[in-house]
């Protein structure tokens, strides 16, 4: 991970993280904050959605057994969003097991939301 | 930590993706019964004709009821790309046999889908699909009974005349 320092004082929520990388949720925006290849982008809600179908649709098998001369690079636009991703294929596996994880991890929070917080005591 | 998926969003991304591929499967069926009405229509069964156009805008009813109701709950509705559809016939009978099919598929699922819808307990969806299962009773009992017609009036003779003209006329009223 870069040596990018977020700001405590701000709401933020890290969602979870790998060696390449991690992915905050900020409640006040309602929107995650990606700390991915160099820079920390902002995505809201259909945008991180765009990107996770982006990301799982990219055939990474094919990618590593084609035999085509060409350079290992993905370009990730996302329609309507600020950011685009220029990855190699190492940092697609690594930027597809960051979303992964997120995503279990905001299934996971949707579940303890369930279970403890909407609950009347 | 808010749960803004759950926020932004009352369907799971199985659901959604389920229903999705379903309004697929509806403009799919309805685009079918519209080649279905053309091929009746070439060849003279008018009264079949017009039951499949009516049949084709059904289809395309449902289709909508789905995809509204993707976007009313917060979820990505997408039109579907339609291709695959045939668009001749061997037979008159052979038209009515693959509308029943097309029926069974659509049932099969719609269950499918409820069958996701239990496991994740998604009683929202599963009031929503209550309308879809009571009206494919309908479409299953209509088309059953105009391939029943077949057997029942035979195709010799004005055999064929009699099925197209009596096809127009299939209703499904029970209350039950």
């Amino acid at each position: 991970m870069q040596n990018l320092t977020i700001r405590t004082t701000v709401d933020f929520n890290e969602v979870f993280s790998t060696k390449h990388g991690a992915i905050y949720q900020s409640d006040a925006e309602n929107c995650w904050y990606i700390d991915f290849a160099g820079k920390l982008a902002r995505f809201d809600y259909r945008n991180i959605l765009k990107l996770k179908k982006a990301v799982y649709q990219i055939d990474i098998e094919d990618l590593l057994l084609n035999s085509v001369k060409g350079p290992d690079l993905e370009i990730l636009f996302i329609c309507a969003c600020d950011h685009c991703y220029v990855l190699s294929l190492i940092q697609i596996v690594a930027l597809k097991e960051l979303l992964q994880g997120t995503f279990v991890m905001l299934e996971l929070n949707h579940i303890i939301q369930d279970r403890l917080c909407r609950l009347i005591g | 930590m808010k749960d803004i998926m759950r926020v932004k969003c009352l369907l799971s991304a199985d659901v959604e993706a389920l229903i999705n591929q379903q309004i697929k499967k509806e403009a799919h069926s309805s685009a079918i019964y519209l080649s279905m009405a053309s091929w009746c229509n070439r060849n003279g069964y008018d009264f079949s004709g017009d039951y499949f156009f009516k049949q084709a805008e059904e289809e395309r009813v449902h289709q909508l009821k789905f995809f509204k109701y993707v976007l009313d709950m917060g979820g990505n509705a997408i039109s579907p790309e339609i291709t695959n559809v045939k668009a001749e016939y061997n037979s008159f009978r052979e038209v009515f046999e693959e509308a029943l099919d097309q029926e069974i598929s659509v049932t099969q699922s719609i269950k499918n889908i409820a069958a996701r819808c239990y496991k994740e307990q998604d009683f929202v969806t599963i009031e929503f699909l209550n309308w879809f299962f009571k009206e494919q009773r309908e479409e299953e009992y209509k088309a059953r009974r105009a391939l029943e017609l077949f057997d029942v009036i035979g195709e010799e003779g004005t055999g064929r005349w009699q099925i197209d003209k009596h096809v127009g006329q299939i209703t499904y009223d029970s209350e039950a």
